[in-house]
């Protein structure tokens, strides 16, 4: 493989995010290449004689496609956390994602304004919605 | 095919954050029909991803077999994005303080030479352990069986820290709080608490040590603070700061988050949700099947191993029934010597299915306190799963 995608991020504080893109990310080929590269920085890292333990954290984030709200998506959320958060959720309703976005804004604290919870949640029930106005799960902190 | 990657950085000036451009559009769906994504973090082996920032790494079921988890197996979960990745040994402090006499700044070599060091053997499991059983689906780490390990822990008895701090008459609680940060000033950080009287228990430790050797840093190197029998929110991770409170300790991790309904279980109906809520606290009492494993064919005429494990919060697994038809009728398993009241036990049946055929295991864990699984269960938060698990196991 001459060129492959690779994710990193700075552990600099709020610095966030780059998304790797070219080819689905979970071709065994490419599962590989991860694991050869997080042994690789496993060994660099293992100097047990050293007071000073150090770690760097792979990562693996899937690429959203396009549609209205991926901005405010990629802006608002990725920047505290894994867009994995989204991926490995199953399909919710509208009512249920609502409820999510607005537990993300008013009580874990994230930055969203109103116009961009209805924006992101148009977004997330387009990836990962379903029919429907399922009950949402209210004051459900899904720790 | 085109395998060009973008490498996209964003400096540490805010909380600016880029979208990628891309020549060829992957869907997302891709990745939610995955059934099992394997990734290795430093100082582990492959674990399954559920989110890899932060990590919430879960266990593969085979190490189950095991009756120490390996350390480099042991599950993963971290809440804010901010996850130490550094620890320097000679500045680290464990720092006790707030309604003591004596405040304590305390190196890991302190704690290693100046206290007499216990070990324990005791699970801990993921108050979200097995919650993408629950029905109807709640969102939050979508945890298969896998958030749940058991291993010796060593190190310094709380009570003998708080001790030596002095603790002031008219405490109540005592806060824990960790290297991890917030990623945003707004989002609360990470700080869990127990009662004084919990914390004094002589049991509640502080492991400088797993299974015998220090801790990978994602399972809380240098120092996790140890609570047997209860859930792993209170087991906080690279933990630095110990507060002695005169006062209830408050926030939103234990006033909104991690809560249960104040009810048999902790269950409540979908429809009617509990109004009454209190903080998750000690485990229920489960089994988990090890094997057979979930796609092995069995033979028929074949004498089958049919393993497991089982633990509860302390009072001991004293019973553990197994089915072989679906829940029509049971019978006792073989229970192997208990470990430590803390730890889990295994159980173990003989199963020889005379024909070919779809066959249903259960198993059904009893404590010594009478307290067993049951058939249904559900909460908004898709805590505490202990459902009596069915294997579907193919004859032929």
């Amino acid at each position: 493989m001459t060129s492959k995608t690779k994710s990193l991020v700075l552990s600099l504080g709020l610095a966030a995010l780059l998304a790797g893109c070219g080819h689905p990310s979970n071709t065994s080929k490419e599962a590989d290449h991860r694991i050869a590269d997080a042994k690789m920085e496993s060994m660099l890292d293992s100097m047990p004689d050293s007071p000073v333990h150090t770690i760097v954290m792979p990562h693996d984030e899937p690429v959203f496609p396009p549609g209205p709200g991926r901005d405010e998506f990629v802006t608002a959320c990725v920047v505290c956390h894994s867009p994995r958060y989204i991926t490995m959720q199953p399909r919710f309703s509208r009512t249920t994602w609502l409820g999510e976005v607005n537990k993300m804004k008013d009580v874990y604290g994230a930055h969203i304004s109103d116009e961009q919870v209805q924006r992101i949640t148009d977004y997330l029930v387009s990836i990962n919605g379903k029919a429907g106005t399922g009950r949402a799960p209210k004051g459900a902190y899904g720790e | 095919m085109n395998r060009r990657g973008f490498l996209q950085l964003v400096g540490a000036t805010g909380v600016a954050a880029l979208t990628a451009s891309c020549n060829r559009i992957n869907s997302v769906v891709g990745s939610l029909s995955s059934p099992t994504n394997l990734i290795r973090f430093p100082e582990k082996t492959e674990m399954i991803l559920l989110t890899d920032r932060p990590p919430q790494l879960e266990t593969p079921l085979h190490y189950f077999r095991q009756d120490l988890t390996p350390n480099e197996a042991f599950f993963v979960r971290w809440h804010l994005e901010g996850v130490p990745t550094s620890v320097d040994l000679r500045t680290f402090r464990l720092n006790v303080s707030g309604h003591v006499r004596q405040p304590l700044r305390l190196s890991v070599d302190d704690l290693r030479s100046q206290f007499e060091p216990v070990s324990i053997v005791a699970v801990n499991q993921c108050s979200g352990n097995s919650r993408s059983f629950f029905e109807p689906r709640v969102p939050g780490g979508q945890w298969k069986h896998g958030a749940v390990g058991n291993a010796k822990w060593t190190g310094v008895p709380m009570k003998s820290i708080l001790d030596r701090a002095q603790v002031r008459s008219g405490a109540v609680d005592v806060s824990f709080n960790g290297l991890d940060v917030p990623p945003l000033p707004s989002v609360s950080d990470f700080v869990k608490a127990l009662s004084i009287d919990h914390a004094w228990d002589g049991e509640v430790m502080i492991a400088y040590a797993m299974n015998d050797q220090p801790l990978p840093l994602v399972n809380g190197f240098p120092l996790r603070l140890v609570v047997p029998g209860w859930y792993g929110t209170y087991w906080v991770k690279a933990l630095s700061d110990i507060t002695v409170l005169p006062r209830a300790f408050s926030n939103f991790w234990t006033d909104k988050a991690y809560r249960i309904p104040n009810a048999p279980n902790g269950t409540e109906p979908p429809k009617d949700l509990a109004k009454d809520t209190i903080p998750i606290n000690r485990f229920n009492v489960r089994s988990i099947f090890v094997r057979p494993d979930p796609d092995e064919i069995v033979h028929p005429g074949t004498l089958t191993e049919i393993e497991g494990i089982a633990f509860d919060s302390g009072y001991g697994i004293r019973r553990v029934e197994v089915s072989t038809d679906g829940g029509a009728t049971w019978a006792d398993a073989r229970l192997d010597p208990e470990i430590g009241k803390y730890s889990w036990r295994r159980w173990r049946a003989s199963w020889t299915p005379r024909s070919s055929g779809q066959y249903r295991l259960m198993a059904r864990a009893t404590n010594a306190v009478g307290d067993t699984q049951s058939k249904e269960q559900w909460n908004r938060s898709g805590f505490m799963w202990n459902v009596i698990q069915q294997v579907d196991v193919k004859v032929g």
